[in-house]
């Protein structure tokens, strides 16, 4: 930096720093041939949103990080700052892998004198600054600790443009705007660390009053005083700015550095974290909700968008043909061709396409000069630069196309897949070796494998945690988890057409994995709650129904009962009922839940011991065990006792219903007085 | 090229950006940038100023093609700069006897000129124009600007013409012109004022606290009582975003709401506005000329299961045909509607309704 700019900022120059660069690989196979901040968001390269959002906060000067494709991003800053009035330095280095390297690395060069803000750059916002700089400066006036003011939004908990599996808690003290602890929050918590949290006793003493707040979009707009690289440097550790530089900070007794938050409400501001939230974030966009940063804006000089009503945006250029459909939510790029009867619904479309006829997309997004050809129909997936769909191409929901492949005739490419048409360099190929499974005969391109996880400091990182981020990934799987007490399992039909067709029979499957997972509690002895997240897990990881639980986890259960074991030890009926028994109580909720239990109960006695003698004798404690831990009720038994299907079965389910009669005649007598006494008592 | 891209390109961004909104203010930029263009550029020819002013100013109109006052700005000093050049040459002309008459360089507004050549511009003669022409046209424009800036004077001075004593007023939306125009009118009378709330920008609210502070009686009403109320009102007495060549407005949304139920009880409508607000274009559809605002403020974006189901949109403006508007009073008097061809025509060329070169 020549001396003379120098000079400059000592004035109140506004600087800001951009982390051009994810560390991260949801958008994989795609981000293998762009950087992530150039990906079109409604055919605007992400990172110009961020430009803009900064441009109207009044930045004089930019510093754009970047690691992987610099020459790209380079490229696309030298072409971008010729229309802006802003100062833009791309600094590369290759060896950032992580937003607290890129931090150190901003210490080391010692670039930033002031206070500044510091963003990623793929943040959409159309918020005003000013306020919360002014009071971040005052606040550094009036204390010299408070190195950092985070810009919080508020928004409700299953909001889209809430990145879901990125959830963060704050604890926060409204009165002197301060956060006074910080956790990350997952979107499956499969360890016990994960549903934790562990705050200071402290807090509690120093501020009267405190909020827990879990209803903040944290869109990582902060602005950060020259401190903050710094403390990156002093504790080199730190990889991310919130899991471990706040949280770091906020628990530390030593540094004595206090953390601001700025909540806003009325402005949009959200972060295309991943493939999830490039589609919501694409639909506040077409809504409107980031106004005026909007596709009839034009804010990239060239562009030239119409809004039309039913929030459709085309460019001039565009060539519809006289019967396609153009619905709701649409973005047309430049040049692009739609042929006859094609239908297009909320999607994006770039420059430069062709789109054949009878085509149907809907909440696609597809890139700039990809060819559509007649019949096809894409949902809910991203396609690149250059792809090619042959005539009669199916694309289901999820699914990520990268740069140039070319899907061949009559393919459907199953949902979620991933393909790219780059050479696969793990495996040594030079060149590329299609696989005609995915991409048809004529197709050209391969499925992508995500690498394994080679960090190794997350100790396990749930692959459903991955997977919620995902383009169009199923929320109803997701926000089952938490309402699943109060669900029940009726309510539960598997969605057969979500299940892909696997060679290996899907009930099989689970019928092996629950075993296993069984096998392996009775012998670590784990806890039964771990075993029940363990089986939940399971179930909807194969989209399975407590009904299908409880067939599999009874018998499991009983199997384990030894009838010749001694008293004291752990195979006796009662010590494994004791132990295992509310393991069964888990999988089932309601009256119809309890029914269905006790004729598995009845079955799998029956299937265990051929002979009813021994049946009874694990049949009579176990429904007794039912009874009394209140896993079926009165009611329940009852009507199992009295409906058909439990008199009917081999001898032996005949014998045990037989078993059952006394405490069903218990049962009765004891009702009958219950309601004799109300009788008497009235 | 014009010499002064970095402040054309500044005042593109700030109009791509919405950080310059409302009528006079980009007008009174517009017309700014305009007077450096002129200044500091070379020309020699009327056709070389023309296409550099067309240059910057097809880019400005691009820029937010909603906000038309940019676009009228541009027109007026194109025809100023049209007119100078024709007396220019005239004077000219008389000065050398020996050239043969010249047809007027630009076309003026007679049927025969509408009908003949328009669009060709003679080719250039080699005039030799005063040296006073430059400041000439400088001076002009500056004009404009005096006229741009002493604008409320001219329209609030027919202020007691219009409004007669225990009036009921009614209007909507905050409109600096109204505003001034009723604070002017409660100098001499008293009368009240019935202001809609305009949501959901509220802007109403806004102006019946100005109202109020100004001593004049106001009530706030809310955008659905209008009709309800209308039987009462004297008179509806409305700003505008914009007006359009056959007189329709862009207004404020509410406004037609507004003027439809005071066509109803036939209560006169009148419309304030400064000249520079009238647009030779027509609107083709009604959402030629309209905003879609964020929806924010219709429906939260907190409510996040709700906004996933529903569309909401926002509109800012209003069409509001121009039959229902029956008097316009601006800062060269009150005109009819019927009227507003002759207004476009005097102002400006009809070369310059594009600006496509």
């Amino acid at each position: 930096m020549p001396p003379k700019e120098k000079v400059e900022s000592t004035e109140q120059l506004l600087q800001a720093v951009i982390l051009a660069d994810s560390f991260d690989e949801r958008f994989q196979p795609i981000t293998l041939e762009t950087a992530r901040c150039l990906l079109p968001l409604c055919n605007v390269p992400l990172i110009s949103y961020t430009f803009e959002f900064l441009a109207v906060a009044g930045v004089q000067e930019i510093y754009v990080f970047c690691c992987s494709h610099s020459e790209k991003v380079k490229d696309y800053v030298k072409q971008y700052e010729k229309t802006s009035n802003m100062k833009i330095h791309t600094i590369v280095s290759q060896e950032c892998y992580s937003v607290g390297d890129a931090m150190r690395e901003l210490d080391a060069k010692q670039l930033i004198d002031t206070d500044f803000i510091l963003v990623s750059g793929d943040v959409v916002s159309n918020m005003k600054l000013d306020k919360v700089l002014e009071e971040h400066r005052a606040r550094r006036q009036a204390d010299k600790s408070a190195i950092m003011t985070m810009v919080l939004k508020k928004a409700s908990p299953h909001h889209r443009s809430r990145a879901v599996g990125d959830g963060s808690l704050f604890v926060l003290d409204q009165s002197s705007k301060e956060c006074l602890h910080y956790q990350p929050v997952k979107a499956f918590k499969s360890t016990r660390q994960d549903r934790r949290m562990t705050m200071d006793m402290e807090i509690f003493e120093k501020h009267p009053e405190i909020q827990i707040r879990n209803d903040l979009i944290d869109c990582q707009i902060d602005i950060c005083s020259v401190e903050v690289p710094a403390l990156f440097t002093e504790n080199f550790d730190y990889q991310d700015i919130r899991a471990d530089f706040v949280h770091g900070i906020l628990t530390s007794d030593l540094l004595g550095k206090t953390i601001h938050f700025h909540e806003v409400s009325d402005v949009y501001a959200a972060r295309v974290r991943s493939t999830q939230m490039y589609d919501a974030v694409s639909k506040d966009i077409i809504s409107r909700w980031t106004f005026p940063m909007v596709p009839d804006s034009n804010l990239p000089t060239g562009d030239c968008y119409e809004y039309r009503r039913g929030l459709v945006y085309k460019e001039k250029s565009v060539v519809l043909s006289r019967t396609c459909v153009v619905e709701e939510k649409v973005v047309i790029g430049a040049n692009t061709q739609i042929a006859e009867n094609s239908v297009l619904s909320n999607c994006v479309i770039g420059k430069n396409c062709v789109i054949g006829a009878n085509v149907k997309i809907d909440n696609a997004y597809i890139w700039d000069n990809v060819t559509v050809k007649d019949n096809c129909v894409v949902q809910r997936s991203i396609i690149a630069n250059g792809a090619v769909l042959e005539q009669g191409v199916t694309v289901s929901k999820g699914c990520l196309i990268s740069f140039n492949v070319i899907i061949g005739a009559n393919t459907t490419v199953p949902p979620y897949s991933r393909i790219t048409a780059l050479p696969d360099e793990e495996e040594g190929e030079d060149e590329l070796v299609s696989e005609p499974a995915v991409v048809g005969a004529t197709g050209h391109g391969r499925s992508f494998k995500e690498a394994e996880d080679s960090d190794d400091e997350e100790d396990q990182v749930d692959p459903r945690n991955k997977q919620v981020n995902r383009l169009a990934f199923d929320m109803s799987a997701l926000n089952f988890e938490t309402l699943q007490q109060e669900e029940s399992a009726s309510e539960f039909e598997s969605e057969a057409s979500d299940v892909e067709e696997d060679e290996v029979n899907p009930a099989e499957e689970l019928d092996r994995e629950i075993t296993q997972t069984l096998e392996r509690a009775f012998k670590e002895d784990h806890d039964v709650d771990i075993a029940a997240l363990e089986l939940n897990t399971l179930r909807m990881a194969s989209n399975s129904n407590f009904h299908e639980m409880r067939k599999r986890i009874i018998p499991g259960v009983l199997k384990n009962i030894d009838l010749s074991a001694k008293a004291g030890s752990k195979k006796t009926v009662k010590a494994v009922l004791t132990q295992w028994g509310p393991l069964i109580g888990k999988m089932i909720h309601d009256e119809e839940d309890q029914v269905d239990g006790l004729f598995i109960l009845q079955k799998a006695c029956a299937t265990i011991y051929e002979d009813p003698a021994l049946a009874q004798k694990i049949f009579a404690p176990t429904l007794r065990y039912f009874y009394d831990e209140e896993i079926a009720e009165e009611d329940s038994i009852l009507k199992w006792y009295h409906s058909e299907a439990s008199r009917d079965g081999t001898e032996t389910e005949k014998r045990l219903h037989k078993v059952a009669t006394p405490m069903i005649e218990f049962l009765e007598q004891s009702e009958s007085e219950e309601d004799d006494e109300d009788e008497d008592s009235e | 090229m014009s010499k002064n891209n970095e402040l054309v390109d500044d005042l593109v961004a700030k109009l791509k950006r919405r950080q310059l909104v409302g009528s006079s203010t980009v007008a009174q930029a517009t017309l700014k940038l305009l007077i450096v263009v002129i200044s500091k550029n070379n020309w020699t020819t009327c056709n070389q100023l023309v296409t550099l002013v067309k240059s910057v100013g097809r880019r400005l109109v691009q820029a937010n093609p909603t906000e038309l006052a940019v676009g009228n700005i541009i027109r007026r000093v194109l025809h100023v700069i049209r007119e100078e050049f024709r007396e220019a040459e005239s004077i000219a002309s008389h000065m050398d006897q020996n050239e043969t008459h010249s047809a007027p360089l630009t076309t003026s507004s007679s049927m025969y000129n509408l009908l003949g050549e328009t669009g060709s511009t003679p080719a250039e003669k080699n005039v030799q124009y005063p040296s006073s022409l430059r400041s000439n046209i400088i001076q002009e424009i500056r004009e404009i600007k005096d006229e741009l800036e002493n604008i409320y004077e001219n329209i609030k001075n027919q202020a007691s013409l219009q409004i007669h004593s225990n009036e009921i007023i009614m209007t909507v939306g905050r409109s600096k012109t109204v505003e001034e125009f009723l604070k002017m009118a409660a100098v001499k009378r008293k009368f009240q004022v019935l202001v809609a709330e305009s949501a959901p920008s509220y802007s109403g609210q806004e102006m019946a606290l100005e109202l109020s502070k100004a001593g004049i009686e106001t009530t706030v009403i809310p955008d659905s009582a209008v009709f309800a109320v209308m039987s009462r009102v004297n008179k509806v007495i409305l700003g505008t975003h914009a007006v359009l060549a056959n007189g329709g407005l862009v207004a404020i949304s509410g406004t037609h709401m507004m003027a439809a139920a005071a066509k109803h009880h036939s209560i006169p409508v009148v419309v304030c506005t400064g000249l520079y607000k009238l647009s030779p274009l027509y609107p083709y559809d009604e959402d030629s000329f309209n905003v879609t605002f964020n929806p924010d403020s219709v429906l939260g974006f907190e409510e996040g299961d709700l906004i996933e189901k529903v569309t909401v949109t926002n509109p800012y403006y209003d069409y509001v045909s121009p039959d229902f508007v029956n008097l316009f009073i601006t800062n060269q008097g009150g005109h009819p509607p019927s009227y507003l061809y002759r207004l476009i025509v005097e102002n400006y060329d009809p070369n310059d309704h594009t600006f496509d070169l």
